[in-house]
């Protein structure tokens, strides 16, 4: 028998969970983005300014895998209209934004954020952590990633080939998925009885998501009888060539498309999993859908439970929960907030932002394309 | 703070809240390399242009209301370095003058480094001490923002068209007086074209006792203790009077000018003789009836009198403020054609006393003299009559009543506290500095403080609270409620 996850909250006000200061992780982050500041001071105090400065958050969301659907898959999905639930709901969201702030003689330096939105009733709370810079160097960038993956994934370290540190052009993105693993597993432990809404999927199997973490995590979600809602804003998902998103429904919203059928992984290596049951979620009108991967371990019926409650207790715009949008405005960087961390940097430690040649406007004049070909 | 751009003789300074720089402050940008200095005046402060402050101020309004709260996890505290670069400002500056080895230029034409330069504020002491603004004959303004006492010189006023121009309630006429009492201190003879009765009592302490000035301060009031016979006055200055007061028509004129002569020749020149000759003067009955109401106008003024002993000489009453002193001509209780009659005759005898050298020169107070000034007397006022020693001073809140050509020409304006646009355009007219420094400046002036421009100053703008004066205000509206509180 399948336990029915109950959704009412211990208490009628707020379920709010105690602040994360008394967490181990950020007195460690804190100790690390210093040691790994301090560094800079070895070498020339210089901040090459990347060009693509000006784009925050552009390394937020890690490229999606996209499985490619077999045979049995229908291109007739079903659609499951959606009742919405009022019934009082604890939503949790969690999002994260990483930034190259730059690159010094011997590495780079970057900075991370995260951000946990609670929406009890009609109040949202957020909790912001960060912004983390850290400077990363080949000497350093292992113990930086060791600290994360052993507060975040619950597990040794190298446990899985992608356990690895990553090169330093990708560290910010990797960094930014290890302090979200962390905040997930963080909102997972401490909520009960709550609606998890991530940003991405349920893909496991990638660098940023070992397949076992994911199921660990997911399952410590689904101990405290939490349900696990990830959201995908851009998806490449296509069904039989079509691009899923795109498939419109006779059924007035709110409704979900189940994905019938078994999907499987472009890669070579087959590593990567669905941890999810794969949907497409129109939630309210308007011209959006979404991917949403909802805990494949939850049965079906809990997993559209939530959903419905979901749509009951959240705001929803172009059919994006509030909560979720919440936690990635919070977390994103703002072209004046790089410019604040440099200055930080600049306060702190003596690092002077200057800008690199434009290698492609000095070549291509005009023609030069890219953040600032024009 | 850092600098910017230039652009002509306009400055942008990059600046931090902390670097507490205002409206009207002065700043001095030194380029260390070329020992040269900008000396530049701080007219207005805006946020610095920072990319993505619109998203982050979307971000922070959110957590405004009560449905959305929560705090921040900031251990190394960076927060409080992007709230400083959200508060950036920046400063506009116009160039005021070059510093060259210890001497001050009118030349901007130079380009300090943007990344050597260093800007501090320059303290108005200091600019006043580097512009050698010289205290022979001080005037005590007031203070300035840094609380240092401000004067200028009795004879930046000499010679020179002034005008103080503001706002109602912004203390134009307190500044006029203070500029008035400080003239007679120095020995100067004043005229006060007086039109509220605002200066009668500046012989007077605000307790009601007499003041120092109060030997030297004449107050006359027309049709009171101010009256002229016909035969004071000269056949012109009667003329003035019918034709620009009373507006006679020239056929008219040219008759009255007939009838004039006629009771000169015979010394009959009064009230009483006029209206006879007018009755039994052969000519046309319209003539004569124009002559009749202009007559009675005359009369009715109270202004003249056919009893010598009633009348006054202007001539006597100049003496008494040759080597210092103050003649308020009351014009209070007077209609706008008996202003105007009276205005003429005073202005008329002061430039007849000058011509001949019976005076040296006279610092003229006019306020609001759209209201008694007829039109062909403005141009006079500041061309001709100034040469032959009339210094004058407009007063007025109502900065386009005064002609464009006189702002061209004044030598010194005292700018209070304009919010108007159309006003501030108008004073923006003054020649003696740029059309965006009075905007921006006088827009924000609290009331009691001045911006100085002009000689006065040596064209350093500076802001000024008017100092208080010890002196009886009569200027003051009268209220209805003030009795009932």
């Amino acid at each position: 028998m399948i336990q029915q996850t109950q959704y009412t909250p211990t208490t009628t006000k707020y379920n709010f969970p105690p602040t994360l200061e008394d967490a181990t992780l950020p007195q460690r982050l804190i100790e690390l983005s210093i040691q790994t500041l301090k560094n800079t001071q070895n070498h020339s105090s210089v901040l090459y300014q990347p060009y693509t400065d000006a784009e925050p958050s552009q390394n937020e969301t890690p490229e999606e895998i996209a499985p490619v659907f077999l045979g049995q898959t229908s291109l007739n999905p079903k659609p499951i209209k959606l009742k919405p639930n009022t019934e009082p709901t604890t939503i949790v969201a969690v999002d994260v934004s990483s930034i190259s702030l730059g690159e010094t003689d011997a590495g780079t330096l970057i900075a991370i954020r995260g951000a946990i939105v609670w929406k009890n009733s009609a109040h949202y709370r957020y909790l912001r952590i960060g912004p983390f810079p850290f400077h990363i160097t080949e000497e350093n960038k292992k113990q930086v990633y060791r600290l994360f993956r052993q507060h975040s994934f619950l597990q040794a370290p190298n446990s899985h080939p992608a356990g690895s540190a990553p090169s330093l052009n990708h560290i910010a993105a990797r960094m930014g998925a290890l302090l979200e693993r962390w905040l997930q597993t963080i909102t997972a432990t401490t909520s009960h009885h709550s609606l998890l809404l991530w940003d991405g999927s349920l893909t496991a199997g990638t660098p940023d998501a070992p397949t076992q973490t994911m199921s660990h995590l997911l399952e410590t979600a689904r101990n405290r009888q939490n349900t696990v809602l990830a959201f995908t804003k851009l998806t490449r998902l296509r069904l039989n060539g079509h691009r899923l998103t795109d498939l419109n429904s006779a059924c007035k919203p709110p409704y979900l498309l189940p994905i019938d059928g078994y999907p499987t992984a472009t890669s070579p290596h087959n590593t990567i999993h669905f941890l999810g049951n794969i949907h497409v979620a129109k939630l309210s009108e308007g011209n959006c859908s979404f991917r949403l991967d909802i805990d494949q371990k939850i049965p079906s019926d809990q997993a559209i439970e939530a959903t419905q409650r979901l749509v009951g207790n959240d705001l929803l715009l172009e059919g994006y929960p509030e909560t979720l949008r919440l936690a990635h405005i919070y977390s994103t960087f703002t072209a004046n907030e790089v410019l604040g961390i440099q200055r930080f940097l600049a306060r702190t430690h003596g690092l002077k932002t200057i800008q690199r040649p434009n290698i492609r406007r000095l070549l291509f004049g005009p023609f030069g394309k890219g953040p600032e070909g024009g | 703070m850092r600098l910017y751009r230039k652009e002509g003789n306009t400055v942008q300074i990059l600046s931090f809240p902390s670097e507490n720089a205002e409206k009207g402050d002065y700043l001095l940008i030194e380029d260390p390399k070329e020992n040269r200095a900008l000396i530049t005046q701080v007219i207005d402060v805006q946020f610095a242009s920072v990319p993505g402050i619109l998203e982050e101020l979307l971000r922070d309004s959110t957590n405004n209301g009560e449905s959305v709260n929560g705090e921040s996890l900031d251990p190394l505290e960076v927060t409080s370095h992007v709230t400083i670069i959200q508060d950036a400002r920046l400063l506009i500056g116009k160039i005021r003058a070059s510093l060259e080895n210890g001497k001050l230029t009118t030349t901007s034409s130079w380009l300090p480094s943007r990344s050597q330069s260093t800007i501090k504020l320059l303290p108005t002491q200091a600019l006043l001490s580097l512009a050698k603004i010289n205290h022979s004959l001080p005037v005590h303004l007031g203070e300035t923002k840094e609380a240092s006492q401000l004067s200028i010189d009795a004879s930046a006023l000499d010679g020179k068209l002034n005008i103080v121009t503001g706002k109602k309630e912004t203390g134009k006429s307190h500044l006029s007086k203070l500029l008035a009492l400080s003239l007679v201190g120095y020995g100067a003879p004043v005229v006060v074209l007086d039109l509220n009765g605002e200066y009668a009592h500046l012989g007077y302490a605000s307790d009601g006792r007499r003041n120092e000035h109060h030997s030297k301060i004449h107050v006359l009031t027309p049709s009171e203790n101010f009256k002229v016979t016909l035969a004071q006055m000269k056949l012109r200055v009667v003329l003035n009077v019918l034709v620009h007061a009373l507006n006679l028509p020239g056929t008219s004129a040219r008759e009255f000018r007939r009838i004039w002569k006629f009771l000169d020749e015979r010394a009959a020149l009064t009230l009483h003789e006029l209206g006879e000759a007018i009755r039994n003067w052969r000519c046309n009955q319209h003539v004569r009836d124009a002559l009749f109401s202009r007559y009675y106008a005359l009369v009715n003024s109270g202004f003249f009198t056919d009893n010598p002993s009633e009348a006054v000489s202007l001539e006597d009453s100049f003496a008494k403020v040759r080597s210092g002193g103050a003649l308020i001509v009351n014009l209070r209780d007077a209609s706008l054609v008996d202003r105007q009659i009276v205005v003429e005759y005073v202005l008329g005898k002061l430039v007849e006393l000058l011509t001949q050298w019976k005076l040296r020169a006279v610092f003229l107070f006019a306020e609001e003299a759209h209201l008694y000034l007829r039109e062909t007397y403005w141009d006079d006022v500041v061309t001709r009559m100034r040469h032959f020693g009339v210094f004058t001073t407009f007063v007025t809140n109502q900065p386009d009543t005064i002609r464009e050509n006189i702002y061209r020409q004044a030598d010194n304006v005292f700018l209070f506290n304009f919010t108007n646009e159309h006003d501030l355009e108008t004073v923006s007219r003054a020649a003696r500095v740029d059309a965006e420094t009075v905007k921006s400046i006088a827009r924000d002036l609290p009331p009691h403080h001045c911006l100085l421009l002009g000689s006065a100053v040596k064209d350093f703008p500076l802001v000024v609270r008017v100092k208080a004066l010890d002196v009886q205000t009569m200027g003051q509206t009268r209220l209805f409620f003030a009795s009932k509180n």
